[in-house]
């Protein structure tokens, strides 16, 4: 795989396949998230190493053994995700102060993983870990973006009140994926 | 004591299950097809999966409770998905892999969450209001933006909408936009109701 394919890949998964914004996987966990942005980018980080592991530990499952029995996918897929999550949250513990509390266990078992996972499947192995790096990232970057913005005062009676809440979540969501839907290249 | 109705959704309000489901109310609402096919997987998984939970409920111990309750919602999931590919294989090619990724969204992840003591009858309740109430918004959601977005319904073109078509309405955007329109009406419904029973609460 050359450079060039590999920042392609590196691009594309933060921009124009960003799977928060674009493709409508994780998006929930990204709206529901209201912690603020450094704890944010702890969680986003921890989210993209679940993505590598998984895709590590998925990949090969895909291609071994589920190749006979592939209505199982799903359901494997799940336990290795539930599995992965939790070994990462109890590793991320004794590192770093805080990541206990910040409840990643059902931050991180959502369905950006789990697609991840299953789309990953129609690639090579390493074309499937530089896109699970990629979508890892794009990932934090949104959730990063969120939290900023949560962060800024917003003049709530300048918003009709129906709107107030989530609809002006999903709108503002909405101008960003139209900016993401222009770096399509 | 009366509860409020909205107390019977996951989540609690009808924009925090929103908030859970929206990815995949966007997801599934370029076409009626797929709506239709999301809500049938959102009711039968949510209800199946609320009824095993409910038997087994006060089996599970506490602190096993979420992971095992997400693998008793992933089987009820991949089960329905098999069914439906053998009867509604239109709609499993329209969702692709978001039929499977259902069983790790927020709202079933919260879902699973459930503490276990609202007894099966409650869990049902809750289960069926709250995909009921998500099938609604898809279905609504859908209607607006292939109609309006595509110029078609359930893939059938319609001529004289042809004209007016915005296809960004298909698109990401579409789906955000619809979604926040729809969900702006929703609290414009429901707020004032809310204001009424608290009024006569008090």
């Amino acid at each position: 795989m050359s450079a060039k394919v590999i920042f392609g890949i590196l691009l594309a998964g933060v921009l124009s396949n960003n799977y928060a914004m674009l493709q409508f996987l994780g998006t929930g966990t990204v709206l529901q998230n209201s912690r603020p942005a450094k704890q944010s980018l702890v969680l986003g980080l921890g989210t993209t190493v679940v993505m590598l592991l998984c895709t590590l530990i998925t990949w090969p499952i895909n291609t071994c053994v589920l190749a006979q029995a592939e209505y199982l996918q799903t359901m494997a897929f799940m336990v290795v995700l539930i599995a992965v999550v939790e070994l990462v949250h109890a590793l991320a513990c004794k590192v770093l102060d805080g990541f206990c509390h910040a409840d990643f266990v059902k931050f991180g078992i959502n369905s950006a993983v789990l697609g991840l996972c299953i789309q990953n499947t129609d690639l090579g192995l390493g074309e499937a870990l530089i896109t699970a790096l990629a979508v890892g990232i794009g990932f934090t970057l949104v959730l990063i973006l969120y939290s900023r913005l949560l962060e800024e005062q917003w003049d709530e009676e300048a918003i009709p009140a129906p709107f107030r809440g989530l609809p002006v979540s999903l709108l503002t969501a909405g101008m960003i994926a139209l900016a993401l839907m222009a770096l399509n290249f | 004591m009366k509860q409020n109705k909205t107390s019977y959704l996951v989540g609690g309000s009808p924009a925090a299950l929103l908030t859970l489901a929206a990815a995949f109310v966007m997801a599934s609402s370029a076409d009626l097809r797929a709506a239709v096919g999301m809500s049938v997987m959102v009711i039968a998984s949510m209800l199946l999966s609320a009824i095993v939970m409910g038997a087994l409920g006060r089996c599970i111990p506490d602190g096993v409770r979420l992971p095992a309750n997400l693998l008793i919602i992933t089987g009820c999931v991949s089960l329905i998905h098999m069914l439906m590919q053998a009867h509604f294989p239109v709609a499993v090619n329209l969702l692709g892999v978001y039929l499977a990724a259902l069983a790790a969204s927020p709202m079933m992840v919260q879902n699973a969450e459930g503490d276990g003591e609202a007894g099966l009858g409650m869990t049902v309740r809750t289960a069926l209001t709250t995909a009921l109430f998500l099938a609604t918004v898809m279905i609504v959601c859908a209607l607006i933006r292939e109609a309006l977005g595509s110029a078609s319904i359930w893939g059938h073109s319609i001529a004289f909408l042809e004209p007016v078509k915005v296809p960004i309405l298909s698109g990401a955007f579409g789906g955000y936009l619809v979604t926040a329109i729809v969900m702006a009406v929703i609290n414009a419904v429901a707020a004032p109701r809310q204001t009424e029973k608290e009024e006569d609460g008090k």
